[in-house]
């Protein structure tokens, strides 16, 4: 069947769609996908339909595998709990899976991140002084910390990639460890919890991912963006030593599912 | 064993003193107790301490009406319709409110201590982040940890090895029991029962972590409907202490089965709070303006609410239009 995959051409997709099939292409065949709200739905939906036909998807008000009809605009909505296997609460997502150490991959956003994959989404600037703040954790530091894969989906900008995110939200490769406050791997810090970390970040322009060190690098960069372009949006020395070429294209095929089958209404798509 | 008393919108206000601690149904802009957040603005409540697992729009009003001086939880926003808080953002870069902010995991396994009538729950989730960096405790440097308030725990968290089985250290989180539990549910029996038709957030511990429990309900009815599937129940009745029958008391938030959230409304009202004055103008129009729930929702009208109306086989509104196409 490989022969018969047709991509699109630059001009042929939005930016939305080629961030669902790059996401999408993250989950694996038999993953227990913890998500957030919004383009994770997009992504989680595509793979189902695809190369991931048994993952299944947990959101954190309480829904088990859910089979929406609809797309849900909300992780508390009834949409979600349609067909699913369980329809518990919170509790049973944070600790009967996540802490339990069920949940293979999360799908998480954030406002910004640093070169080890710290993700801010509480404050910008002293957190008791802020200029801004944002929804705060949520689920998204829980999943991060247990996940044994997480996937952020972020926009691409030099004011987001920072050397040092304002408030670490969610926890990277390189951690503090409270109370002290001495830097130290995760590894070190969650100990025998130990079971993961930030495995990709995927924005409007590129790829990225993280080395045996923890530390971000180039992976692929989209059609129609270079490596520079990339470099002078991120604000830190970004290791482009291992490009392996450019993102694919979202397929025919997908935009077909994404526009006609998963998001008909048009609610996270253009 | 006691069965909860009926009572009105006003008299559950009333149960709220100023300076308690109190917590919620619901989750982010679902089944969120409204009408009752709405009956305490216009009660003029202060200094509330407001322990939440997640915030939503019904604490965003307390807050935007000046009834809070204490927030502690993991979240604040209305999801994709409207990303943040935002008078609680306006009252946090103001200086105006003590903020402490958790992880989702954390309120959870704080608030399930409580319901269970223990003193802490332990675990691993977000280890390594500034939730847990001293500097930011708020709470501490306010001197509220000086054991002379007893809903604010002497630590916000301590580290502890396993004493067991040699596992790493992990985070001990204190319980929390709050004074008063503001609960939405779609059905109550008349002696009590409660069910809830979807996903159960974290509703059953909200009304075991808590001293008072009000609960206010779309319908009463017989106990013996609920009782003939006890499966399908969330609490029993001898666990509520007060009853209040308010249908939609959850609008603008949805309730499954009954009505879809009104993204319109919430976008509207996130849009339009940036300000103090407009919040302020808000409160006026749609809080103070109205006497009572029943002009509330004439002020709606039916077309609106028929639009919301959930289909009984799927939960949710299957004639709403949500998206753009």
């Amino acid at each position: 069947m490989a022969d018969s995959i047709e991509y699109c051409k630059i001009g042929e997709f939005k930016p939305m769609d080629l961030l669902a099939a790059a996401a999408a292409r993250e989950v694996c065949d038999g993953d227990v996908v913890f998500a957030g709200t919004g383009l994770p739905m997009l992504a989680i939906a595509l793979a189902q339909k695809e190369q991931a036909p048994s993952a299944v998807c947990i959101y954190e008000a309480g829904s088990i595998d859910g089979r929406p009809l609809d797309i849900p605009t909300s992780v508390g909505d009834a949409r979600c709990a349609y067909q699913a296997s369980k329809a518990s609460g919170l509790f049973e997502a944070f600790y009967g899976q996540l802490h339990a150490g069920y949940v293979d991959l999360g799908f998480l956003g954030g406002a910004e991140i640093d070169k080890y994959g710290n993700v801010n989404c509480t404050v910008i600037g002293d957190y008791n002084h802020p200029i801004k703040r944002f929804t705060g954790s949520g689920g998204n530091s829980d999943i991060c910390s247990f996940a044994k894969r997480t996937v952020f989906i972020m926009v691409q900008e030099k004011r987001r990639f920072k050397e040092h995110v304002d408030y670490i939200t969610s926890p990277g490769w390189r951690i503090k460890k409270w109370p002290s406050g001495e830097w130290a791997s995760k590894q070190e810090v969650y100990g025998s919890y130990f079971k993961g970390g930030v495995s990709a970040v995927i924005t409007d322009m590129a790829v990225f991912r993280f080395d045996d060190t923890g530390e971000m690098y180039l992976d692929t960069v989209h059609p129609g963006f270079t490596v520079q372009d990339v470099i002078d949006n991120v604000g830190f020395t970004l290791n482009v030593s291992r490009v392996s070429g450019t993102t694919l294209p979202p397929t025919k095929k997908q935009i077909e599912l994404l526009y006609h089958t998963i998001d008909p209404e048009g609610i996270f798509l253009p | 064993m006691s069965q909860p008393k009926k009572i009105t919108l006003k008299e559950a206000g009333a149960l709220v003193h100023d300076g308690d601690q109190i917590t919620f149904s619901g989750f982010t802009i679902w089944r969120r107790p409204v009408a009752l957040c709405y009956e305490l603005i216009r009660q003029g409540k202060k200094d509330l301490h407001l322990f939440e697992v997640q915030g939503g729009y019904h604490s965003d009003l307390l807050i935007g009406a000046g009834c809070v001086k204490i927030w502690e939880g993991a979240w604040m926003g209305q999801e994709m319709l409207g990303k943040i808080g935002e008078n609680l953002a306006r009252k946090q870069i103001a200086g105006e409110i003590l903020v402490d902010d958790y992880s989702h995991g954390h309120t959870a396994g704080r608030l399930m201590a409580g319901a269970l009538g223990l003193p802490f729950f332990p675990c691993a989730l977000a280890m390594g982040t500034d939730i847990f960096n001293p500097e930011y405790d708020q709470l501490a440097k306010a001197g509220l940890r000086d054991g002379k308030h007893p809903k604010i725990p002497a630590q916000k968290y301590v580290m502890a090895a396993d004493p067991f089985f040699g596992r790493s250290e992990c985070i001990l989180l204190p319980a929390v029991n709050p004074d008063v539990a503001l609960v939405y549910a779609p059905l109550v029996g008349d002696e009590g029962t409660v069910r809830v038709l979807s996903q159960s957030y974290n509703d059953a511990e909200v009304i075991k972590a808590s001293k008072t429990v009000i609960v206010i309900c779309e319908e009463i009815v017989p106990d013996s409907y609920l009782r003939a599937d006890p499966t399908a129940n969330l609490a029993s009745g001898y666990e509520i202490d007060y009853i209040v029958e308010c249908p939609w008391a959850a609008h603008p938030t949805g309730s499954q089965f009954y009505y879809d959230a009104d993204a319109t409304f919430l976008k509207e009202y996130n849009r339009n709070v940036r300000s103090q004055e407009s919040f302020d103008a808000f409160a006026q129009e749609w809080i103070f303006g109205v006497d009572c729930h029943e002009e509330y929702l004439e002020k709606l009208g039916v077309g609106r609410l028929e639009e919301l109306r959930a289909s009984q086989v799927m939960g949710y509104s299957t004639h709403l239009k949500r998206g753009k196409r």
